[in-house]
């Protein structure tokens, strides 16, 4: 199997495509042929070139961390959970996430994830939580990785300044679900960054790894109340 | 004190911030990426805390009991004693920062029974409480991130601390995205850097704990303690990718362990230990399978479809995704493989090491467990430890003037810019995947003076080129100059393995299968300019 990567040595350089041949396990997730052509002492190309090792970014290896999102296929997801049986024809291609940063090869820079829910004060506080909670959307909303993929696939997501995307929105539930008397802020913040802009095309719930039910965020925070 | 730098952003390393934090000590919180990406996140059972309303006969006592039974008589008392009586507390506060428990209908939280343990007392999050703690405090130290009392440093790790007199004044950081070294100075550094999986390569944690930290600081002069004792989880998976972990809820719903013999199903547990067997504690199912041939399967195929459905939906989706396994048709082939580690770095009840300054929590420190943890401790452990680290850093008046170490930063510099110059037949990479090799093969599930001592020689060589390996500009730098310390660190597992010279707990020696009493202390490891000296803690000098 030929598996095409998106290539840059640095932040500031020019990236460009290298392909490599796979000829490891079938059953392996991209992650694992990443790892396979990695693990050679001298990596060769598809020319038979000696290269460098492909820089990715990884940690639990099951789906968990969020620390392998790229865009497979054209399809953000994540690299451990995504097979190469699962894929159509006899070639991937595999590049970094296109709304962050690229410090090298397939690692991006997703700070600006952390940063604008800094910014914008999304914490707890005190916890207070609304009567009528909704325990189990808390705990799905909880579960997001920060991984990006739902921002990567979003129309309406350029490069994070205004408009925060799926991500802020079940953040800001969280917070107004756990804490009811900060539910005004934080709906105020929802909507300035992410209630008026979003057009609802939803793609960000069609990648999301943790199926957070996004939708339901928003209904709840759409919702006029406190 | 003013000014605290705490390495590792993981459960233990937040507490840790958001506590000094609130008390006014100004936090430089630095991890190469975000807490998100820590292995905390992965921990799915749950943590223990005994709570009023518990099950009937529970008690603090009880908790204190089980724990120290677990570690086999090696768990501090005093700690586990105060680790034991905060359990409450620390769920109230789990909570009140927005924590999502599963709950019942009054919203008290739920209860597990997990392994060794004589009551249910494991609180959980569905199947993702490390995650949901993990959320909680990522929210709550963003709280005090705003308001500048926590500063957050990505991209960074850890290359070595700045000490002077056995007093440690800060710590060397490389910085990746900026790539280079710098010196961080602080009142107090925590070490919070999580096991040291890569000794072992593929096990089932995170692939960012490498045990680095923990081995560059013993070579630094700090001593480390009980290294010798690994918990190996009896059914994980092996897939191409890593070793998934397979809950022991698998077995809690009535799984059972089989080998084939021929076309014949062996219960090797059932038939040995009974009705129980398949439960018996996780050293015990471990060896067992390992006497098997290192292999065995789980089924769960002949259970209700509906048990599986409602309690085993992450086993059975798990299997299905990484394995291919339909579990309600067929068996789940199982190997034990690397889990926990109950050693790392010696602290005292304060959680401070032998160094001055120099702090170390969550499961980089050693001093509940013992000789063996008991399931939803460490969870317990990684957020009291950094509680306690926090209090004492923030009663103690700091200020010192710093020493200056602008000389030991060029020295450093200049050392990892000859590196990058050495030209050598293995890439560092290369090296590491070796080492993994020889701790696999060579500190498994059973040991013996002579398997010990051929690892012990093997990663003698490999630490004798190491300074000549070829450095591997496309890896991250850290990769590069990590590797030494790794290998130091080995080598002193290795040589505690090869010291306690009977079995207890994880450790099982085939040369020595019985415990002996006289050895019932702690192993306390020391580094002297390239030479190991082991002693047992007969005096209980980390018990205070
Ligand atoms: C699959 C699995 C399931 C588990 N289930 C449970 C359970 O149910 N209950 C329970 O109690 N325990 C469980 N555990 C154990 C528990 O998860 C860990 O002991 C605990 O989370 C450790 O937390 P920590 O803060 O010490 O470290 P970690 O969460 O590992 O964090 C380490 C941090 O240090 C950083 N770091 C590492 N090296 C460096 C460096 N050189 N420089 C800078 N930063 C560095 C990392 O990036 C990370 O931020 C489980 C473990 C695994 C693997
Ligand atoms: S909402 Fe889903 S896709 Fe977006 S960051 Fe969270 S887990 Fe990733
Ligand atoms: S490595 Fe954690 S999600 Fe892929």
């Amino acid at each position: 199997m030929k598996v095409k990567i998106l290539r840059q040595q640095s932040p500031g350089s020019a990236p460009y495509w290298e392909t490599f041949e796979y000829d490891g396990p079938a059953d392996n997730s991209v992650a694992g042929a990443l790892d396979y052509i990695n693990y050679h002492d001298d990596i060769i190309n598809a020319d038979g070139k000696p290269t460098t090792r492909i820089g990715w970014e990884c940690s639990c290896l099951q789906g968990i961390c969020g620390a392998c999102a790229m865009v497979i296929n054209g399809r953000p997801a994540l690299a451990c959970e995504t097979f190469l049986r699962d894929l159509k024809g006899k070639s991937v291609e595999i590049r970094p996430l296109r709304k962050f940063p690229v410090i090298h090869d397939l690692v991006t820079d997703r700070s600006s994830i952390h940063e604008n829910l800094k910014q914008a004060n999304v914490y707890i506080g005190a916890y207070q939580p609304a009567e009528d909670g909704d325990h189990a959307h808390q705990y799905a909303a909880a579960k997001c990785l920060k991984c990006g993929l739902c921002l990567e696939v979003c129309p309406n997501y350029v490069n994070g300044r205004t408009f925060f995307g799926a991500v802020f929105a079940n953040d800001c539930y969280l917070v107004a679900s756990r804490n009811h008397a900060e539910g005004g802020r934080i709906r105020a913040l929802y909507a300035e960054h992410f209630g008026k802009t979003c057009s609802k095309a939803l793609s960000c719930m069609e990648v999301c790894p943790m199926k957070i039910p996004t939708l339901a965020s928003i209904a709840k925070l759409n919702r006029k109340k406190g | 004190m003013k000014d605290v730098l705490i390495i590792g952003s993981g459960i233990s390393g937040m507490t840790c911030a958001v506590r000094c934090a609130a008390l006014g000590v100004h936090v430089t919180l630095v991890s190469p990426f975000p807490s998100e990406r820590s292995q905390s996140v992965m921990a799915a059972g749950g943590i223990n805390a005994v709570l009023p309303g518990g099950e009937a006969g529970d008690s603090v006592q009880s908790h204190v009991e089980d724990t120290l039974r677990g570690g086999c008589g090696l768990g501090g008392e005093k700690a586990v004693k105060g680790l034991c009586e905060h359990g409450g507390e620390i769920l109230r506060w789990l909570e009140s920062i927005g924590t999502v428990f599963s709950v019942d209908d009054r919203g008290r939280p739920l209860r597990r029974a997990f392994g060794g343990q004589t009551h249910k007392r494991t609180c959980y999050c569905g199947a993702s409480t490390g995650k949901q703690i993990v959320s909680a405090l990522v929210m709550e130290a963003r709280r005090f991130e705003a308001a500048g009392r926590i500063e957050r440093r990505l991209w960074c790790c850890f290359h070595s601390a700045l000490i002077r007199d056995g007093v440690c004044h800060g710590a060397m950081l490389y910085d990746e995205a900026r790539g280079g070294l710098e010196a961080v100075y602080a009142d107090a550094v925590v070490i919070a850097t999580g096991g040291q999986n890569a000794l072992f390569g593929k096990t089932t944690g995170s692939t960012q704990c490498d045990g680095y930290a923990a081995g560059k600081l013993f070579m630094q002069g700090a001593e480390l303690k009980n290294l010798e004792f690994i918990q190996y989880h009896p059914t994980t998976m092996e897939t191409p990718q890593k070793r998934m972990l397979i809950s022991e809820a698998a077995r809690g719903e009535g799984g059972r362990l089989f080998i084939r013999d021929g076309g014949r199903k062996v219960y090797f547990m059932e038939e040995k230990y009974g009705p129980g067997g398949n439960l018996m504690t996780r050293d015990i199912v471990s060896r067992e399978i390992d006497a098997q041939g290192g292999r065995a399967w789980l089924d769960l195929s002949f259970l209700d479809r509906a048990v599986i459905d409602e309690r085993l939906p992450e086993v059975r989706d798990l299997c299905a995704k990484y394995g291919g396994i339909d579990v309600t048709r067929e068996p789940i082939p199982v190997q034990p493989s690397v889990h926990f580690f109950m050693g790392g770095l010696a602290v005292h009840l304060n959680h401070e090491t032998n160094i001055r300054n120099l702090f170390a929590i969550g499961e980089c420190a050693s001093i509940y467990h013992g000789a063996n943890r008991v399931g939803g401790n460490s969870l317990l452990a990684a957020i009291y430890s950094g509680q306690v680290a926090a209090e004492e850093i923030s009663g103690r008046t700091g200020g010192m003037h710093p020493a200056d170490f602008s000389g030991d930063v060029e020295r450093e510099r200049r050392l990892l810019e000859k590196s990058m110059d050495t030209q050598s037949a293995f890439p560092v990479m290369y090296m590491r995947d070796m080492l993994a090799e020889t701790m696999r093969k060579h500190l498994g599930i059973v040991r013996s003076e002579q398997n010990l001592a051929q690892g012990l020689s093997d990663i003698d060589y490999d630490l004798s080129i190491a300074e000549r390996i070829r450095y591997d500009a496309s890896v991250m730098p850290y990769f590069n100059f990590s590797l030494t310390a790794i290998l130091t660190l080995a080598r002193a597992t290795v040589t505690c393995a090869l010291e306690r010279r009977e079995s207890r707990g994880a450790h099982y020696r085939s040369d020595f299968p019985q415990a002996d009493g006289a050895l019932g202390f702690a192993t306390i490891i020391a580094y002297d300019g390239g030479s190991y000296s082991v002693r047992l803690d007969k005096e209980r000098a980390y018990e205070s």
